[in-house]
């Protein structure tokens, strides 16, 4: 079973903020910048993989218990959002990546979505 | 255009050239009754190697020069040529596609094959393999020449043209909110630039910048004008709109800033990206706005710098 | 490889553009904003996206990309199809998710069409 300490050394992610388990497992990926999408498909213990920064998303994760975020292509998050990231507990990663590549490389350490 | 390579633009014009755009019509054309011995004659005076036999104006074989050397080597020196003619004869259409005549050349290695009008049957001309190849580079010369002149009208586009002061404006209405006719202006001047020639890069960062431009005239006002002008160098994408202005400039450019609501962001909008992609894609960009009253955005791409790339 | 690999790859079905799928591909863009796919996307690669609106077929005319995927089954409707019928631009739907679609994408040594500078 993955673990959030396992895939962000791997991927150089860069944690945005610091209150959240990184023994949290994650189950899955999703990739999507529609939040409407994210709240009807995405399952729960699942790593979401977005170019949104918007505080909403945090709404969502949280809604849908997601094992944590990932935001894409250097993307910096709103102030509200990592205030509630870490009010939350929810995993806010950062990567100058693009979305295509790190999927794909969540795909290779042998995680799947639905 | 360039990818393609010169196989494929010769396969392209042989089917699209017609016979009778490279046939030869001024033939030579013999009498079944006619010795042989004038048939030598006849054959090197107009330096040709084979022609139409015609009996009251029609064609009723061919003869050749093969025909006539291998009649000698029979030791035959009193025959006509309906002697020692072909008699069925291999014609072709002028109407036809010039991949037709080619394929009857592979097919049967003659050197040539009488051209008839199809409707009326008469002879309209002749064709040797040397007239595919002659028209098709002739062809080819006129298509590359009109290329050129139209790469050159484009590329000097307003260094050629006299006067005081110049400027070609392609004006287009943007509707507000409505989001399905969204990104239509965008297009049309796409295609209008590209028509004109302009370099791709060019066309391209153009069309993005007025596609963002575009955009938020449709997610943020009711309605304005984008316009392309074509100054002597410059290409310049401009919008004008009677919107509720921008409060902070500074900070609409910022990349990720957006006042869009959750539904323009599901519609893939409103990303805060909209602005810096303007900024980003033209060399200069200049903002004014009035809250209450409207925003103008003005925007140049420079085009001689990509002249000098090139 | 061609679109027509990338149809095989993601199981996924044309929609318009039939005739086109011999283009070559490289790069894929993976995105549902369109002002992204407009700032980052190097030309000739091919969009995945789930976003099904017009606006996703005026995107890839004009970042001058090849062809759109949608993933998760989305079709869109028949005018967008239409509008990407006279602008040469085919449309391949597939029913795996986005992740889905990039890991097997990636896996098959497609790479990203990420560029930083315009």
């Amino acid at each position: 079973m993955l673990k959030l300490k396992d895939i962000i050394p791997e991927l150089e992610l860069k944690p945005a903020s610091q209150n959240f388990d990184s023994n949290h497992e994650v189950t899955g990926g999703y990739a999507s910048d529609l939040l409407s999408d994210v709240i009807a498909n995405a399952e729960k213990n699942y790593l979401w993989i977005t170019l949104q920064t918007h505080e909403n998303i945090i709404a969502v994760a949280v809604l849908k218990e997601l094992a944590g975020i990932i935001l894409i292509n250097d993307r910096e998050p709103d102030p509200n959002t990592l205030s509630k990231a870490e009010k939350e507990g929810i995993a806010l990663l950062l990567t100058p990546l693009p979305a295509f590549e790190v999927v794909g490389r969540l795909y290779q350490m042998g995680l799947r979505g639905l | 255009m360039e990818k393609n390579n010169s196989i494929s633009k010769l396969q392209e014009l042989a089917y699209e050239l017609k016979i009778r755009d490279i046939m030869t019509t001024r033939v030579t054309t013999v009498l079944p009754t006619q010795n042989i011995k004038d048939l030598r004659k006849i054959m090197h005076d107009s330096s040709i190697s084979g022609t139409p036999v015609m009996e009251n104006g029609k064609l009723i074989g061919i003869i050749s020069i093969e025909d006539f050397i291998r009649s000698l080597v029979r030791g035959e020196n009193n025959k006509t040529v309906q002697d020692i003619m072909t008699h069925h004869v291999e014609t072709l259409c002028a109407d036809e596609p010039v991949i037709h005549a080619v394929a009857k050349f592979e097919k049967f290695g003659y050197g040539r094959f009488p051209i008839v009008e199809r409707k009326t049957g008469e002879l309209a001309g002749i064709i040797t393999k040397s007239d595919i190849i002659k028209g098709m580079l002739r062809k080819l010369e006129i298509d590359y020449r009109e290329e050129e002149i139209h790469r050159y009208r484009a590329s000097h586009l307003f260094e050629d043209v006299v006067a005081d002061h110049i400027n070609l404006t392609l004006e287009y209405n943007v509707q507000g909110q409505n989001f399905h006719h969204a990104g239509e202006a965008s297009s049309r001047l796409k295609k209008t630039l590209q028509r004109m020639g302009l370099p791709l890069e060019i066309v391209r960062r153009a069309a993005i910048a007025s596609y963002e431009i575009e955009m938020n005239i449709v997610i943020y006002t009711n309605g304005g004008k984008l316009t392309a002008s074509l100054l002597p160098g410059i290409l310049s994408i401009t919008a004008v709109d009677k919107g509720p202005g921008i409060p902070d400039i500074q900070q609409a450019m910022q990349p990720g800033f957006s006042t869009a609501t959750t539904t323009i962001r599901e519609m893939g909008f409103g990303a805060g990206m909209g602005l810096p992609n303007v900024k980003k894609y033209t060399d200069d960009m200049q903002i004014t706005s009035t809250l209450g009253k409207g925003t103008e955005i003005i925007t140049k791409i420079y085009l001689k710098d990509q002249n000098a790339q090139t | 490889m061609t679109i027509e690999d990338i149809k095989k790859i993601l199981k996924a079905e044309t929609l318009t553009g039939e005739k086109l799928l011999d283009r070559e591909v490289k790069r894929v863009c993976a995105s549902d904003l369109m002002s992204d796919v407009l700032s980052f996307t190097l030309e000739d690669a091919l969009l995945l996206t789930g976003l099904t609106n017009i606006q996703t077929i005026y995107t890839v005319e004009m970042a001058d990309l090849l062809a759109v995927c949608f993933v998760r089954g989305k079709k869109p409707d028949e005018r967008t199809i239409q509008l990407a019928r006279t602008k040469n631009i085919p449309i391949l739907t597939t029913n795996l998710s986005m992740f889905e679609s990039c890991g097997l994408l990636f896996a098959e040594g497609f790479i990203d069409s990420f560029k930083k500078e315009p």
